[in-house]
């Protein structure tokens, strides 16, 4: 009798115990896949990010496809690939290419700039400055170099940077004689491919995006808000520089224009998990969360970020509208 | 004729085929893509024949290079055993299985300044980023193994019997390598620089590390492909294979054993 007491006893306490668990656990959380577009350059953060959001969530599986923004939003609007999330390196490909009908707002989140990177080994690397670095880069000897600005957008920045120097240090004829002295065999397709030349010594300066000096433990020289593309609030002054790429096809060009590199993010209107993703979404806005990993990695982050409008600050969900402030 | 159905040659055969399939299907899909106006247009255009011009030269380059350094090495892997042969041989493998951007980024590092490499090469004024120089460097890198395992089977082929011969009759090893060796063996030394050349014509992943500029033809069909998209890289491409069919067919067939010779 004893044992059938005690029997029924403990069957009722295991009962409570799982019913006041199942009773603790919020209604839903994030489960599923979050598929997620991100620019080239939000790799190594969002990387990050995915790994501590899924240590947190071990339902949901966070997975990411880096790109050039303009093609990853194109495949988002012409090719209706399936996707949650699509974080652009620059805001305005959102506002262009996914608002209205793939998108309704568009939070911006973080910034990058153009810096002049260099190693110890480098020539003249004691002595330069904000002060002389275009003049370090027209010295016989010297090699600096570029991205191609007709494949990479760092590249054509970089070209603009000088072309702003030019204007703000008022040097009249600085950009033709500063590219003198960067013979075409110094440009590589993409910029991460200048850091294995920078860490070899068979280039003395490259240009590159803060980040990527950050995230590849490089010395480099940071410039004035005014030239540095990394104040949306210059854009302005920046339009002033142009410079000119390979356009359709061989032997047409376009004009590039400058412009801020200002980091946008957005929930896609049909996103196949829009719970899990505005979950995410919550972690990278946070200030202690994603901004924080943002920081270290040298995409310094609007804290909090910002939407232009107050319409626009209303069409965020619930969770996200809290981090967010309205500021141009 | 009377085996004509036996399982083995069925086999043999069938299993050609299939390769042959595999091999072409993918490259006709592509040499058949392109109209015959953008060939044109291709062709015409002078950095298109340029870079492929500096692909087959610095890869013949290379070829050379193999032949003339590659040569003495392999006779000697060929003749001689000794100790850590196996080790030796390894090495000379290693350029195969290495990945391709390594390769460019070990031969940079050596050429960079605070290198003492690259001290004594900046000091005699070679540069190897961004030159020609570099990608013959990086061309040969890749290339000499292919060059080495050929013709070291080539000389393996030749009876010792006959070197021994000429030797016991008072040839020194100059010579009889000269008058008994070579002319049995040049054919394998012409294949192994075809395999070499073939090797070093399709290298991109260390080239675009260490020479973006000047383009060789597989960094232009790359950049091309980037720039403005499949439909304007692929004439390139087309351009590049059908040359080096045309080159690799005509060595080919200088390097077949005449008739009476079989």
């Amino acid at each position: 009798m004893r044992r059938v007491c005690f029997f029924i006893c403990s069957c009722c306490l295991f009962l409570l115990f799982t019913l006041s668990v199942a009773l603790q656990q919020p209604k839903a959380e994030p489960a599923g896949k979050v598929i997620v577009f991100h620019a080239g350059s939000l790799t190594v953060p969002f990387a990050k990010m995915e790994k501590v959001f899924e240590a947190r969530y071990p339902k949901v599986d966070v997975l990411r496809e880096a790109g050039g923004s303009t093609k990853m939003a194109r495949m988002i609007s012409e090719l209706n690939k399936p996707a949650d999330i699509m974080a652009s390196a620059d805001f305005a490909v959102i506002d262009k290419t996914l608002i209205p009908d793939k998108a309704s707002w568009n939070i911006r989140f973080a910034t990058n700039q153009l810096v002049l990177c260099y190693t110890e080994k480098s020539k003249y690397a004691k002595e330069i400055n904000g002060g002389n670095w275009y003049e370090i880069l027209q010295r016989p000897g010297v090699v600096w170099g570029h991205s191609d600005p007709n494949l990479d957008p760092c590249g054509y920045r970089s070209l603009m940077v000088i072309q702003l120097a030019e204007k703000h240090y008022n040097k009249p004829g600085l950009y033709e004689r500063v590219l003198a002295n960067r013979p075409k065999e110094n440009i590589r397709p993409k910029s991460v491919e200048l850091v294995s030349l920078l860490k070899t010594g068979n280039m003395d300066y490259a240009w590159e995006y803060l980040s990527v000096a950050v995230q590849h433990d490089l010395n480099y020289l940071e410039l004035p808000e005014e030239i540095n593309l990394g104040n949306y609030k210059y854009d302005d002054y920046y339009k002033q520089a142009t410079v000119k790429v390979t356009g359709k096809q061989p032997g047409t060009w376009i004009t590039r224009t400058g412009k801020s590199c200002t980091y946008g993010i957005t929930l896609v209107k049909e996103a196949p998990n829009p719970d899990a993703a505005v979950a995410f979404l919550a972690y990278i806005l946070d200030p202690n969360g994603g901004l924080k990993i943002l920081k270290e990695m040298g995409q310094p982050p609007f804290v909090p970020c910002r939407v232009p409008t107050g319409e626009m600050r209303d069409m965020l969900p619930l969770s996200l509208k809290q981090l967010v402030e309205v500021k141009d | 004729m009377r085996n004509k159905l036996d399982p083995f040659s069925l086999l043999t055969i069938s299993c050609s085929f299939i390769i042959l399939l595999f091999i072409l299907l993918p490259l006709f899909e592509m040499v058949l893509q392109p109209s015959l106006e953008s060939l044109q247009e291709t062709i015409q255009d002078k950095d298109v024949v340029r870079s492929i011009w500096l692909s087959i030269y610095t890869s013949s380059l290379a070829a050379l290079i193999s032949l003339l350094v590659g040569t003495p090495f392999a006779y000697l892997l060929a003749r001689k055993q000794f100790f850590g042969k196996k080790f030796v041989e390894s090495v000379v493998d290693l350029p195969i299985m290495i990945p391709h951007p390594i390769v460019g980024i070990a031969i940079l590092s050596l050429a960079g300044r605070g290198h003492w490499m690259g001290d004594i090469l900046q000091a005699l004024g070679v540069r190897i980023m961004g030159s020609v120089t570099g990608i013959v460097v990086v061309l040969t890198f890749v290339g000499l193994p292919f060059y080495i395992n050929t013709v070291k089977s080539g000389f393996e082929s030749i009876p010792v019997r006959l070197e021994k011969v000429s030797r016991s009759l008072g040839a020194s090893m100059t010579s009889t390598f000269v008058r008994i060796t070579f002319p049995l063996a040049w054919r394998t030394m012409l294949v192994g620089m075809i395999m070499c050349t073939a090797r070093a014509i399709s290298e991109f992943g260390a080239i675009v590390i260490v020479a973006y500029h000047p383009m060789i033809a597989p960094v232009m069909i790359y950049q091309r492909f980037t720039a403005y998209g499949l439909k304007y890289s692929q004439p390139v491409a087309v351009w590049l294979i059908l040359v080096c069919l045309a080159l690799f067919l005509l060595l080919r067939v200088v390097s077949l054993p005449r008739k009476e010779q079989r």
